[in-house]
């Protein structure tokens, strides 16, 4: 089925506030899912992932910090999605990046990592250069680099496997982002070893791709969006006689 | 600004129904009939087509069969006398096959992204059957009917930006027709305007061959009413940036009136508008006693003012001696009546603002701002939420909250009804007062806290804290009053936004529900057509008068 932009923001903040996050969390996590959908980025598919890490039963607990100086964060999110736990951690990144000129940002154990660039597009809106990191432990084993200009909220992104296999090639759920003031952090692919580009998104095709949603709308699985009313419904209250005058006066 | 004065606006020439009909006739906007498939009752499928120079768009209606016991004005009605839908470009069979399965739906459809706007109406059953039977015996209905209820139809949700599947309002940022907010469901009903007029006429003729057209003037008089409840309340608080930037455009074009030099012509414009405007008034057959009480004061004051008017020279500061003396003695609504007028004579300050009522609506949060500033701000500029006193019963009396039917927006007293740990982020103020708490004990543990650091240790407060820092820097967003409050008016509300669209003749049905009029006294879609040359003259149609001559 296709809906619109405003619906799936409307809807998909109503589902996260019925899961029970705040409603700053609610419209972040809302803008970042619309941001990615926008751009063709499989927003909706990864939501459909991040909502089976959630339920009533265990809410969202936030992120520890590990440890914290004044250029660099390391966080641990405890397998959170970046749609609960990254919005915050980023605006400290930001705001040392403006104190210091440069910062660095490791989530370690955080899901959905290609939803952050909701957010990101935001920060370097506000005028910071950004690049972010993240490696999926697979075979083959793949990188993506996501990179923001200054005062831009559309990205370069390069996805990329590596064949030439680390020797060290644990689990890595973490997410690294740095942000600089002055300097462009856009991803160049140069590489002494061997690597096979799987993905390469420039912003003049993700301007062309935006378009094309807007006239078109965004397609998503019924199921889902059926998932995401019944999240929303949460939020309701039940109808009386007696409620049905909390409206005023029947006509 | 304050909820009574809100409560208190007049539509103005900067409502977006008043620049509409501008823009229509400036550019030439031509609107056809493109399809008329109606039984003799009256029920099936029209189309209008318009023209502007950019594009071609669709109005597609559709008239059904419904029950009385079925009409109902509320959001959680299921079925309507007609739906219809703005749809830009061509309107082939597939889409109008879609549009026939879903449009009549509403929110149970699924609609078509080409649609930009969809709605439904509900006839005045009596406006609607007298109108008929006159017509269909060769005679003209009274005009007194419409003093009642000044349409044949009253739309009761005019849906746009994405709702159901529509196209989103980002579609139209580029679009020269419909960049402005709400112009594409002020022309859905500009156009359903129209069809109530043919409607009658097409059934009156089935009826009996001796039917007569409706009169032109009659016809002018004809509006489109809406009924408008709770629903409407939260839009306000949820784009603060966007209310913010239409009082501002209306305080901008207010102020630049009130700074010109009175001279003999425009002191003749005003008094001629004043003149119309108690006319209006006292022609308005208002249902609700308190708002007939509140037309009656208006209509005095103003004719005071009018009397003053009319024997005091035109000297430089003649518009703040008024404004002054109205704001000194006169009622709220007399006051922004006043206001209006005087944004009505100088269409040269005022109509280039039309370009500027929308706005870019993000609230940034602004996390390296040193905390105690932020405490500053909500001193400075949110003082009137730091006033409230929360153990106070009354200060705490509502909570809002949406109910399951149809996410209705409703009002529930707190300890009382069911819903409270459901409650809806509408009152701003409580919100702002338990932050301001929240943040003055961590100033206490950490004076040079940046505001991230406070918010990394209140995570659930982001929201709440970048409203504060985007909003402390407008004049106009917040709407200064406790919406917790016993005595608070969500009709202020409802008013405030339906002013801005253009409506007129408000008659509330007690404080939570409102029916308006829109477009009464407007120009035909057939005077559009002839392409006025006098555009001044085709824009002159504020506060609309009853037909006068007689009519056969």
């Amino acid at each position: 089925m296709k809906v619109s932009f405003n619906e799936l923001q409307s809807l998909s903040w109503k589902a996260f506030i019925g899961l029970g996050f705040s409603d700053g969390q609610a419209s972040d996590a809302a803008d970042m899912l619309c941001w990615m959908e926008s751009f063709g980025l499989d927003g909706v598919k990864t939501l459909k992932d991040a909502l089976e890490q959630y339920s009533l039963e265990h809410p969202y607990s936030p992120p520890d910090i590990l440890y914290k100086d004044t250029d660099v964060t390391v966080l641990d999110a405890h397998n959170a999605s970046v749609l609960a736990c990254s919005h915050l951690p980023l605006e400290l990144a930001f705001t040392q990046a403006r104190a210091r000129g440069f910062s660095v940002l490791k989530i370690r154990h955080c899901r959905q990592r290609q939803l952050v660039m909701g957010y990101l597009a935001r920060l370097a809106n506000r005028g910071m250069n950004v690049t972010a990191f993240w490696r999926n432990s697979q075979t083959p084993l793949t990188e993506q680099v996501v990179g923001f200009r200054a005062s831009s909220s559309v990205p370069s992104i390069r996805i990329y496997a590596v064949s030439e296999l680390p020797d060290e090639n644990k689990d890595n759920t973490g997410i690294t982002v740095v942000m600089v003031n002055h300097v462009d952090l856009l991803p160049t692919m140069r590489s002494e070893y061997e690597y096979d580009l799987l993905a390469r998104h420039d912003e003049s095709d993700l301007l062309e791709v935006r378009s094309k949603t807007e006239r078109e709308g965004i397609a998503v699985d019924a199921s889902l969006w059926e998932q995401l009313q019944g999240l929303a419904k949460l939020t309701l209250v039940a109808s009386t006689s007696s409620s049905r005058l909390g409206a005023g006066p029947a006509d | 600004m304050e909820l009574p004065r809100l409560g208190a606006f007049s539509s103005s020439r900067l409502s977006f129904a008043r620049s509409l009909i501008r823009k229509m006739a400036r550019q030439r906007w031509q609107v056809t009939q493109t399809r008329f498939d109606l039984n003799a009752d009256g029920y099936g499928e029209v189309i209008y087509r318009i023209q502007t120079p950019q594009a071609r768009y669709h109005v597609v209606i559709f008239s059904r069969y419904l029950d009385d016991a079925q009409r109902s004005d509320r959001v959680i009605a299921e079925a309507w006398d007609l739906t219809f839908g703005l749809v830009e470009g061509d309107v082939e069979d597939d889409l109008m096959m879609s549009l026939s399965e879903n449009v009549p739906l509403q929110e149970a459809g699924r609609q078509h992204p080409n649609l930009l706007v969809i709605s439904r109406a509900n006839r005045s059953v009596r406006n609607f059957s007298s109108f008929v039977e006159q017509l269909s015996q060769g005679r003209q209905p009274a005009e007194s009917l419409l003093k009642t209820a000044g349409y044949l139809y009253r739309t009761t949700a005019v849906y746009g930006n994405g709702k159901f599947g529509i196209a989103d309002f980002a579609r139209l940022k580029d679009n020269p027709d419909f960049r402005q907010p709400f112009s594409a469901q002020m022309t859905a009903v500009y156009v359903l305007r129209q069809f109530s007029i043919d409607q009658v006429e097409h059934i009156a003729r089935n009826k009996s061959p001796d039917a007569v057209p409706l009169s032109d003037d009659l016809k002018r008089y004809v509006g489109i009413g809406n009924s408008t409840g709770l629903g409407m309340a939260p839009f306000l608080i949820n784009h603060p940036l966007l209310i913010n930037q239409w009082v501002h455009m209306r305080e901008t074009a207010l102020s630049l009136a009130k700074q010109e030099a009175a001279d003999e012509e425009a002191q003749q414009r005003l008094l001629d508008l004043m003149r119309r405007a108690i006319q209006s008034l006292q022609e308005c057959d208002i249902e609700n006693d308190d708002q007939r009480l509140k037309n009656e004061d208006v209509v005095s004051e103003l004719s005071m003012a009018a009397v003053w008017l009319d024997q005091v020279s035109a000297e430089a500061d003649l518009w703040l001696q008024l404004t002054d003396w109205a704001e000194a003695a006169f009622t709220l609504e007399t006051q922004e009546l006043i206001n209006t007028l005087l944004i009505e004579i100088y269409p040269d300050h005022t109509d280039g603002l039309e370009d500027y009522m929308a706005a870019e609506e993000s609230l940034d949060l602004v996390p390296d701002m040193p905390l105690i500033q932020l405490k500053q701000l909500i001193e400075t500029y949110l003082d009137w939420a730091l006033q409230v006193d929360l153990t106070s019963s009354d200060e705490r009396y509502w909570f809002w909250y949406r109910s399951i039917e149809k996410e209705e927006p409703r009002l529930g007293i707190r300890g009382v009804d069911e819903g409270e740990e459901k409650e809806l982020s509408i009152a701003i103020g409580p919100r702002v007062q338990r932050i301001h708490a929240t943040l003055d004990a961590h100033l206490r543990q950490d004076p040079a806290a940046l505001t991230i650091d406070f918010l990394m240790a209140n995570q659930r407060d982001s929201d709440i804290v970048r409203r504060i820092q985007t909003m402390a820097g407008s004049a106009y967003g917040e709407i200064r009053a406790n919406l917790w409050h016993r005595e608070m008016k969500p009709m202020h509300l409802l008013r405030a936004k339906l002013s801005f669209l253009g409506a007129q003749r408000f008659d509330p049905k007690g404080d939570r529900w409102v029916r308006v009029t829109f477009f009464q006294g407007a120009p035909l879609i057939a005077e559009l057509n002839a392409e006025p040359a006098d555009l001044v003259d085709f824009d002159d149609w504020s506060f609309a008068l009853a037909p006068q001559r007689p009519r056969r």
